[in-house]
C-alpha cells in the first residue's frame, strides 16, 4: 500500500500548459447526436469564476466505454476547457448513450484546493429522479442543479453555482 | 497513525487561503453509488507529448537562467503499482518567480528561454523524467508579506476519473513552507511532507544540473481498469 499525495489547488496560471488543441471538442470512435453544452460558474458572490478549468467524461453514444483514442488526437470522451473571463465554458460532444444521459464534470481553479466533482444530466428531472445511480438524491430539491436546460437541437445550458444560493450539488470523490 | 485520522486533502475552505472563502461549497458533498460514469480512462494519444516535451530548457535560444535540475519520480497507485503510460503535465514560475503568463504581474523578469510548461509520459514502471530550472519564490496578496514557496505544479490523469489529482511540489528545507497556506492547508503533516521532493544526487548530473525525486501516489480507483 501506498500513501496518496495530497490535492493542491490549479493556481491561476495553468492554461497554457493544461490547454489541449480542441480540448472541447470531444471525440468519440463511434458517430452520435450532437450536444453543445454550455454554462458559467459562478461563485458565492455571484461573480463569474474566469480563471477555472473544466473537466468531462462520458460514455459514449451507444453506452459503452468509450475506446482508446487509436487515431483521435484526443482522448475519446474525455473534455478540457478552460472558462472565459465571464465564466463561460463550451463542451461540443455526442449524447451519451443510456437512459439518463449525464456528463462527469470536475471543476479545478484558483481558490479550489482540491478539485470539484459534479454532473450534468441531459435529461428530464423525472427520469433522473429514477436514476438508480442517483437514489441518494431522489428527493432532494437541490437535484435540479444537476440538470441542464435544452435551449435547442442538441443544444444545452447549465450554469454552476460553486456556493450559495442555488449552490450546485457535489460528489464525494 | 495520523494518516487515519485526518483526511489526506484539504478542505475546500481554509480560511487562510482567501480565494477558498468565495469558492468553496457549503452543502455538504454527496455520495453516490457506483453508476454510469465510473468509468476508466481517459487514455491520451501519445501525440500529446513530443519527445522532448520533458526538457524545459529548450523553449529559447540558449540555457534559461537558474539552477539547472533534473527531476524525476514515479507514478503510483494506492497499491503501489506503478501507472504506466500516464500523461503528466507541469508547469512552474522562471528562477526568479515569475510566471510565463499574461496574467503574472510580478516585478520579476521574464525569461525568453524559458515558458516553464513541460509534459511526458510514464514508462513501463511508472516513471517520469523533466530537465528544468528551480523555480522561484514570488509574493502574492493573499496577506501581508505572502511569499509563495518554490513550488512545481503537477496534473495526473491515472486510471479513472477517481484518481485524477492536480497538486504541487515543494522543496526541503524551504523556509516559506511555514507561512504558506496552500502547503498548509493539508491537515495532515506527514501528507504534508509526501508533497516535497527529495534531493536525489544520482538523479542529476555532473557538473550540470542538482537531481530531485518526487512520487506520486494517486487514490484508488473505483472502477477496476476495464469494469463496466
Amino acid at each position: 500500500m501506498a500513501l496518496r499525495t495530497p490535492s493542491q489547488t490549479i493556481g491561476p496560471f495553468f492554461h497554457e500548459a493544461l490547454r489541449w488543441p480542441d480540448g472541447g471538442k470531444v471525440a468519440f470512435a463511434e458517430a452520435g447526436g450532437k450536444v453543445v453544452l454550455s454554462g458559467r460558474i459562478f461563485d458565492g458572490a455571484g461573480n463569474p469564476v474566469g480563471d477555472a478549468m473544466v473537466e468531462t467524461w462520458q460514455r459514449s453514444p451507444s453506452g459503452s466505454t468509450p475506446a482508446p483514442a487509436g487515431g483521435s488526437r484526443n482522448p475519446h470522451g474525455f473534455g478540457r476547457v478552460e472558462t472565459a473571463k465571464d465564466g463561460t465554458f463550451v463542451i461540443e460532444t455526442s449524447m451519451p448513450g443510456g437512459d439518463t444521459p449525464s456528463i462527469g464534470v470536475a471543476i479545478f481553479a484558483r481558490g479550489l484546493l482540491k478539485a470539484l466533482r459534479t454532473r450534468v444530466y441531459l435529461a428530464a428531472e423525472e427520469n433522473v429522479r429514477a436514476d438508480p445511480a442517483a437514489a441518494p438524491l431522489a428527493a432532494s430539491p437541490r437535484l435540479r442543479t444537476l440538470i441542464a436546460t435544452r435551449t435547442g437541437d442538441g443544444v444545452y445550458r447549465w450554469d454552476v453555482r460553486l456556493q450559495g444560493e442555488g449552490e450546485t450539488i457535489f460528489f464525494a470523490p | 497513525m495520523n494518516e487515519m485520522k485526518r483526511p489526506v486533502d484539504p478542505p475546500y475552505l481554509y480560511p487562510e487561503y482567501r480565494s477558498t472563502l468565495l469558492r468553496s461549497p457549503r452543502e455538504p458533498l454527496v455520495e453516490l453509488p457506483p453508476g454510469a460514469l465510473d468509468i476508466p480512462g481517459p487514455l491520451v494519444p501519445r501525440a500529446f507529448a513530443a519527445d522532448k516535451d520533458n526538457d524545459l530548457t529548450l523553449a529559447g535560444k540558449s540555457a534559461p537562467l537558474g539552477e539547472k535540475m533534473i527531476l524525476v519520480g514515479r507514478l503510483l497507485d494506492a497499491d503501489a503499482r506503478p501507472i504506466r503510460d500516464a500523461l503528466v503535465e507541469i508547469w512552474q514560475a522562471n528562477a526568479s518567480g515569475r510566471y510565463h503568463h499574461p496574467g503574472d504581474n510580478h516585478d520579476a523578469p521574464l525569461d525568453p528561454n524559458f515558458h516553464g510548461i513541460g509534459r511526458t509520459f510514464t514508462d513501463g514502471e511508472g516513471r517520469y523524467r523533466f530537465i528544468t530550472v528551480k523555480p522561484g519564490s514570488y509574493p502574492w496578496q493573499n496577506h501581508k508579506f505572502a511569499w509563495r514557496p518554490q513550488h512545481i505544479h503537477f496534473s495526473l490523469l491515472g486510471n479513472a476519473p477517481a484518481q485524477r489529482l492536480v497538486t504541487q511540489m515543494y522543496f526541503p528545507g524551504d523556509p516559506l513552507l511555514d507561512i504558506d497556506p496552500v502547503y498548509n492547508s493539508v491537515p495532515d503533516e506527514a501528507a504534508r511532507k509526501r508533497m516535497i521532493c527529495k534531493l536525489a544526487l544520482a538523479a542529476g548530473i555532473e557538473m550540470v544540473a542538482l537531481g530531485y525525486e518526487f512520487d506520486i501516489v494517486l487514490a484508488g480507483a473505483k472502477s477496476t481498469p476495464l469494469g463496466i
